[in-house]
């Protein structure tokens, strides 16, 4: 069994999106209750988050951005950037406290503490930009981890797997001209869906060329195509990049039953995606893993979701 | 909308006693494909394209330096194309696309009413207004809905939309799909696109597989 840390935090909770939006925080307590369920908790190392320090924020986003989210935030402005932003005079904090959380998941990792990391964090990070906020997300908190990473632990390589059904355009455009971080990012193909990047071309730029690399699934697809995709594209890639670690950007809405997306992952085919991610790990990665949640909206699905997410990283 | 928003100003140009190759290092110096020639009044006097460089210019295995040395050095007047189809600042973007399509030109000068060249339109600058058009800069969602044809519709679409505060990136509607039918192409500015999907369907609208039509344009 595999020393596995799982990041949950009472504070995450206190992001609030106001009524009816679909990230609430009975999201994180639906993945708390499914792993609490399948009797896994006492399996894990659970730790909580620290804020994280201003620096690494702004390593992905302009001061600008940061202090007009600051500003806005204790204003008690509740929309933020886009109207699928709403936010509450707490949400600055949980932002910096996911952030912070992540890197901790890092640093635990790195030392040889915890092989691998489930974060259980709200907001979530991979639509926000350098200096703007996007589809529910504030601070990047995978491409943040992946610069304290590569600044604080000198690693070389490092490869984010991003299984969310939508592009992560934030984390692509913070490492588009980066050969060292190789973004990897399985979605609904963006002519479909938000936020409308992320199509086959993109593939990173100047230096950085070859290091992104997009994988857009038509609508209707499911299981088949993903499987296939890994065998045929992820797995050589990821072989070719060597990585050190690899950071998971995990989003849970391509589930079938998930009314986010057109994609049609059943929860077999989610347990089977994230079996070969971690095979990889293991293979490249001498099994270092960060898995940070990211979208995932429908409340019936998520607990087994997560446990099932957990058990695999437990290697159980 | 009108030319004069969407073409581009600040355009390059060559004079008439110019030679060919000072013209093909103009074209290759800016990326461009086409260069309008105006007299010293910066009258339109003629245009004058890569291609017509290129069909002017031996090719490149010729091996005779003296008459691509000649061919180079003669003048822009010779290969242009004199009085060219030009457009105004004040015709509109769809002028702009049936002339192109028509002609089957890659760019149009633009001329004020007197004949000054005061801008140049080309394919790229049409595709850029298009992508703009389209909302494809801006974070959204594509819905593919298809409703009766009949008046009325697309009122309940937007309703709905409205209904939830989702913003439109932009609507395309296409009458051809099926018989009695019209298909909607909501693109809205948004992730959260769960709620709206069930309203509609829960109003009689039906939501397009896209994956059906895909199917359908293939053979079986």
């Amino acid at each position: 069994m595999k020393k596995t840390g799982f990041l949950y935090d009472e504070r995450y909770l206190l992001h609030d999106t106001g009524p009816n939006h679909p990230e609430k925080p009975e999201r994180l307590k639906a993945i708390y209750r499914g792993i609490e369920d399948a009797g896994l908790l006492s399996k894990l190392t659970l730790f909580q988050a620290d804020p994280a320090d201003m620096k690494w924020i702004e390593t992905i986003h302009s001061k600008e951005y940061i202090d007009r989210f600051e500003t806005s935030c204790r204003s008690g402005i509740t929309v933020f950037d886009y109207p699928d932003n709403q936010m509450c005079a707490k949400t600055f904090e949980t932002a910096v406290l996911a952030v912070g959380g992540v890197i901790k998941a890092a640093q635990k990792v790195i030392s040889g503490d915890l092989d691998n990391v489930f974060c259980a964090v709200r907001p979530p990070g991979h639509h926000a930009e350098h200096g703007s906020a996007m589809g529910f997300c504030y601070f990047n908190n995978v491409a943040i981890a992946a610069r304290y990473l590569q600044i604080e632990c000198h690693i070389n390589r490092i490869a984010i797997v991003d299984i969310d059904v939508h592009h992560g355009n934030g984390t692509q455009h913070a490492f588009e001209e980066d050969p060292e971080i190789f973004y990897y990012s399985i979605h609904q193909h963006p002519t479909f869906a938000f936020p409308g990047t992320g199509r086959a071309f993109e593939s990173g730029n100047g230096p950085g060329t070859g290091a992104t690399r997009n994988y857009p699934v038509l609508p209707g697809y499911g299981d088949n195509e993903y499987h296939g995709l890994i065998q045929r594209d992820l797995l050589p890639v990821l072989e070719h990049f060597s990585p050190e670690i690899i950071l998971v950007s995990t989003g849970f809405d391509a589930h079938v039953d998930d009314d986010m997306s057109d994609i049609t992952l059943s929860t077999q085919g989610y347990s089977r995606l994230m079996e070969r991610i971690v095979a990889l790990a293991e293979l490249y990665a001498g099994g270092k893993v960060i898995s940070v949640l990211e979208g995932g909206y429908c409340l019936e699905r998520l607990p087994e979701l997560a446990a099932n997410h957990v058990k695999i990283l437990l290697n159980q | 909308m009108f030319i004069s928003k969407v073409m581009t100003k600040n355009v390059v140009t060559i004079d008439k006693d110019a030679d060919i190759s000072t013209a093909q290092e103009k074209l290759s110096k800016h990326g461009i494909r086409h260069l309008p020639v105006v007299n010293e009044n910066d009258l339109l006097i003629g245009i004058v394209t890569d291609r017509d460089i290129r069909s002017a210019l031996p090719s490149s295995q010729s091996t005779d330096k003296d008459s691509i040395a000649k061919i180079a050095s003669s003048k822009v007047e010779e290969i242009m194309t004199r009085s060219p189809i030009s457009i105004s600042p004040l015709d509109t973007i769809q002028d702009a696309l049936l002339l192109l399509q028509k002609n089957r030109f890659g760019a149009l000068p633009v001329v004020d009413d007197q004949g000054k060249l005061i801008g140049i339109i080309s394919t790229r600058d049409l595709l850029r207004e298009f992508i703009e058009v389209l909302g494809l800069n801006d974070p959204g969602t594509l819905l593919c809905l298809l409703v009766e044809d009949k008046i009325g519709q697309m009122k309940k679409i937007v309703d709905a939309v409205s209904e939830e505060k989702i913003s439109f990136g932009s609507i395309l509607v296409s009458r051809y799909w099926e018989e009695g039918k019209r298909a909607v192409f909501p693109y809205l500015l948004t992730q959260n696109i769960g709620p709206l999907k069930t309203k509609l369907k829960n109003m009689g609208c039906s939501l397009l597989d896209p994956m059906d039509w895909y199917r359908d344009s293939h053979p079986k």
